[in-house]
Formats: structure tokens, sequence, C-alpha cells
């Protein structure tokens, strides 16, 4: 049977975000990948170099909605540790906590969207319900459900009350119970083992030399993980186990994000528990000495570098941004090879892409002087004029 | 996990193919040129036995380019290298043969900085959309939008 070329996207059938694949088939076997990212680039790393440190964050922050902390807090100890800023113990438990309950929210999210990918869609509205605890738990701490706008450079930017450490502690043994189930559910549940077991397999080598990373990598037997190889915040304090799974497939991978809400749920319990008294920022000088660092975190997806050169000024001269999925591309090209056409969305699902992190610059056309952003008044005036008037604008 | 390696112990392995400074308790980087980057990689793989590439990163200093590679192992120190390459034609040899995920990397490089990896025929755009017009590379420093240019989109009057 000749090769046929099958473009998958830029709207992925896994995700509600744009990634281009041109699939290379022969009859259902997949014989080859070309990948095509950037749909809708977004310029963050040239926005960046344009803003002092007090309101980069809030942009970086922006870089995802789902790692949000993981990119804040990997920036701000970047430029910490230029600044040779000592953050108070207290600062660094509480994003610890808010990092490992983004980790679970993460996590649960992705069981969702790969149990839906199979069409197991009552694990996705369990998962998701859970998904619902620990957002309102961020919510209380952080006001917001999302981008929780809690780093700054120095510290954090609001303090944990009992009564929010009390709710979470409320909450948490239930959570733990839910997750039990869920390891019980994909060790045995006839659906999940049919659909991940054997899938997308990747080898210990394949994974190390195609440079796979977080649960990817782990779940092929790569021991790496930044928060114990690297440890930043307080991991080197708290007790908790790096989770690595020897089956390779979808189902290893369920294995390891599966055990890292075991663990996190372990480290956020600790993290509350043994929450020190004492400020929660230090006054950060406005600029940093010329210098660079390279700065890792272990986000939800894997590690996430951010290269960051300072200049002396209040601004960076450059930072560039490496995101997990960016780095588990080259991996899912080489597990997608004698597949079959119908996994591929739940083993592109399996790295748990994340395509808003990946693309970061923007077009921006100026040619027409017609063309423009709308303001929110304006916008808001269409549709009021909509409702009033008897005909449509 | 074996034990951390040390400056010393990186300076005898590379030898004369770059300089190499500790930057961090557990950084090492090295400088190198264009032309050697590759054997510098090879003997970072092999003698400091730094199996991952954790990324390539690139940097516009006004003057020169840089690229910096971030190598680890089970070591857990991280390697980079880096090197400068001049701004009118920036070229480097391709290194994703021997380390396959640069080549994604090198890819979004080419793409935001223009720099040619030489030996690479796959080129093609990965981060930029597919109608960004050539030679405008929006990651350096000299670079800003030209109203008379298209940069990819819908074209025309938008409602």
């Amino acid at each position: 049977m000749p090769e046929v070329i099958v473009p998958i996207g830029p709207h992925h059938p896994a995700l509600k975000e744009p990634v281009n694949f041109k699939v290379i088939a022969d009859g259902e076997k997949i014989i080859r990948l070309d990948l095509d990212l950037s749909y809708n680039h977004r310029g963050i790393e040239k926005a960046a170099e344009q803003r002092d440190f007090i309101r980069v964050l809030p942009l970086i922050e922006r870089v995802c909605g789902i790692c949000s902390h993981s990119h804040t807090t990997v920036f701000a100890k970047g430029i910490e540790e230029l600044m040779q800023l000592e953050i108070p113990l207290r600062a660094q438990y509480i994003r610890t906590i808010i990092a490992e309950l983004e980790r679970i929210h993460s996590h649960l999210l992705w069981l969702g969207v790969a149990a839906h990918e199979i069409g197991f869609n009552t694990l996705f509205m369990w998962t998701w319900s859970d998904r619902e605890a620990v957002q309102d738990t961020l919510e209380e701490m952080s006001g917001n459900r999302v981008h929780y706008g809690m780093n700054e450079v120095g510290g954090v930017r609001r303090d944990l009350t009992p009564e929010q450490v009390n709710a979470a502690l409320v909450r948490l043994p239930v959570l733990e119970e839910r997750v039990k189930k869920y390891v019980d559910m994909v060790n045995n549940q006839k659906t999940l083992l049919v659909r991940f077991k054997g899938i997308g397999k990747l080898s210990k080598e394949e994974a190390l030399k195609y440079g796979a990373v977080g649960p990817t990598a782990r779940a092929s037997g790569v021991d790496y993980d930044v928060r114990r190889d690297d440890p930043y915040l307080v991991y080197a304090d708290v007790p908790w186990n790096v989770v690595t799974d020897t089956n390779g497939d979808v189902y290893g991978r369920t294995r390891v994000r599966i055990g890292e809400l075991m663990e996190s749920i372990g480290i956020v319990r600790y993290c509350l528990e043994n929450l020190p008294e004492g400020p929660i920022r230090v006054n950060a000088p406005k600029t940093a000495p010329k210098g660079e660092i390279l700065s890792r975190y272990e986000a939800p997806r894997g590690e996430l570098v951010h290269f960051i050169r300072t200049n002396g000024t209040d601004k960076v001269e450059r930072v560039d941004i490496r995101t997990p999925t960016l780095a588990n591309w080259t991996s899912v090209a080489m597990c997608l090879v004698n597949q079959n056409l119908a996994d591929i969305p739940v083993i592109v699902a399996a790295i748990d892409p994340c395509l808003s992190c990946t693309s970061r610059i923007t077009v921006i056309n100026s040619d027409n002087k017609k063309e423009g952003l709308i303001n929110f008044d304006v916008l808001r005036k269409r549709f009021r004029t909509r409702y009033q008037s008897p005909e449509r604008p | 996990m074996i034990d951390p390696i040390t400056l010393d112990f990186v300076r005898e392995k590379i030898q004369d193919i770059g300089t190499a400074e500790q930057v961090r308790s557990n950084r090492i980087r090295i400088t190198t040129t264009p032309g050697r980057i590759r054997d510098v990689i090879r003997s970072v793989q092999e003698l400091l036995s730094c199996d991952r590439l954790l990324t390539i990163s690139a940097a516009d200093n006004g003057k020169t380019l840089e690229l910096i590679y971030h190598l680890t192992g089970s070591h857990r120190m991280v390697v980079s290298i880096a090197l400068e390459l001049p701004r009118d034609a920036p070229q480097v040899p391709t290194t994703s043969d021997i380390l396959p995920p640069a080549g994604i990397y090198e890819r979004q490089i080419h793409d935001l900085f223009g720099i040619l990896f030489q030996g690479r025929s796959d080129l093609k755009k990965i981060i930029l959309n597919e109608d960004w017009p050539e030679n405008e590379y929006p990651l350096r420093k000299d670079w800003a939008p030209d109203p008379g240019t298209f940069y990819g989109g819908i074209k025309g009057e938008r409602v």
C-alpha cells in the first residue's frame, strides 16, 4: 500500500490547543511524523525584555494556563539568585504548597483528558470533580483559579491564614482516598488496561536519547527529577520520593502521574503542618547585577528551564524559556512510529502537551490602519446594542 | 547516582578544545568556538557521561549571537557549552545527529535568530507561522516590526 499523508491539526484531537502534525501512514500504521508547532505564537520572550522585574512576572505567569506558578517560580528564583537574595523560609513553604497543588490539579486534569481520549468519560468526570477541590484550595489561598499571582521577586505576595491551612488539611484526606481509588482503577480496570498497555512504548535508552522529560521519561525508568537532582524551594527538607516506572508506555505514564499525585499530597500536607512563622517577603533591589543563570524547575509536565541573562538594569537582557512539552515532542515523534493511527490522540495526550507554553511569539500586523484590537468598552457596547435594538447591527 | 564531576576533571578531559570555569556549585561552563562544538559535545558525552541535553539557549548580545548548549548526566552537574557567532553570517555545524533532541531546538533558533546549522536540510519553520517573511528574525535585538511587511495571518480588513 502506498504511503499516505494524514494531516492532523492545527486543532489537535486531544486538546483545545493548536498543533499541526503530518502523519505519514501506510494503511493504519504510522511511518513517520512531521511537526509544525506554532500555529499561534505570542512573543512573550521579546515582550519580557521590555518590562521591569515587577511587571514581567504577570507576563511570565501567562506563558501557561496550567503551570502558571511554575513559570513565575523558576523565573523569580533565577532572578533572586542573581540578586543574591535570601528568601524567607515561610515564603519558600508557601511557594512549595502552591507548586504541589498545581501539580495535583494538573495531573488530575491529565488523567481526565487521557480517560476522555479513550472514551472513558466517567473517569473524566470523576477526576475533574476532584480537581475542583484542589482549585477551590488554590482559589482560597491565592484568590485565583488559574493565574495565582503569588510570586514576586523577593518572596510571595499573600500569606496563608490558619483558616486556609485548616480548610486545605480537611480536604486532603478525602482527596487521598479518591486518588487511591484511581490507583486501583488504573491497575485493574479493563478499559484502561486495554487502551493503555503497550501503547506508545518508549524504552529507557530511547527516552534518554530523545531527551524526554518529566513523567514521560520517568515512566521509561529514567530517574531524573529536578526537585531531587538540583533542589530548590524546600524539597530537600520534605520527605518524598521520585516516582519511576519501567513499563514505558501510556500505562506507565499513568502510573507515574498517579504515584506523583500521592507524593504531592504528602508534600502539601507536610508543608501545611510544618509551615514556619515569619515574614513572607524581603525587599528586592530594583535592578539585578549583570549575570546569567540557568534556572531549573520540575513542572508537572517535566523539567522547565529558564535561561536568564541580566545586564545591570531593572529588565532582563534575555529570557529563554524551554518548556517540557517542547522537549517531549522529539520522543513523541519516535514512539508514534509503527503505532496505529487510532492511538494518536492518547499517545500525544500521554506527554500531557501544553501548547500555549510552547508558542510564545505574536504577529503584529500594522499595515492596515483599520485592523487592530478592540477594547473591552467597544466590545461591550457592541453586545449591548445588539440586545437593545430591534435589528441586529 | 555517581559522584559530581569537578572542574579539574572537566579541564583534564576537554583539554584545549575549550576553557572551563565553575559558575555555581553544580554548573560548569565551557567556552569554545563554532568549529569545535562537535568535538566538545562528543567529549562531554563520552568522557563526562552527559547523556541529556537540557536545552540550547540563544541570545543576542548586540555584537555577536551566542549559543549555549546545556547538558547534564547522572552526576547531576549541568555542563554548559557556550560559543559566539558573528551577526552577519551566523553559522555553526549541526549537532542534531549526535544529539537527537537538538533537532527541534535548532529549528527554533533558526526561526527566531536566523542562525544557520550547517549540515541540516530540514530547517523549515517550526515556531513561526509558515507565512512569516524570510530574513526576519524577531528575537534579534535590532528587530522591530516593519509596518509595510505582512507577517502572516489574515490579509485585509477584519470586522
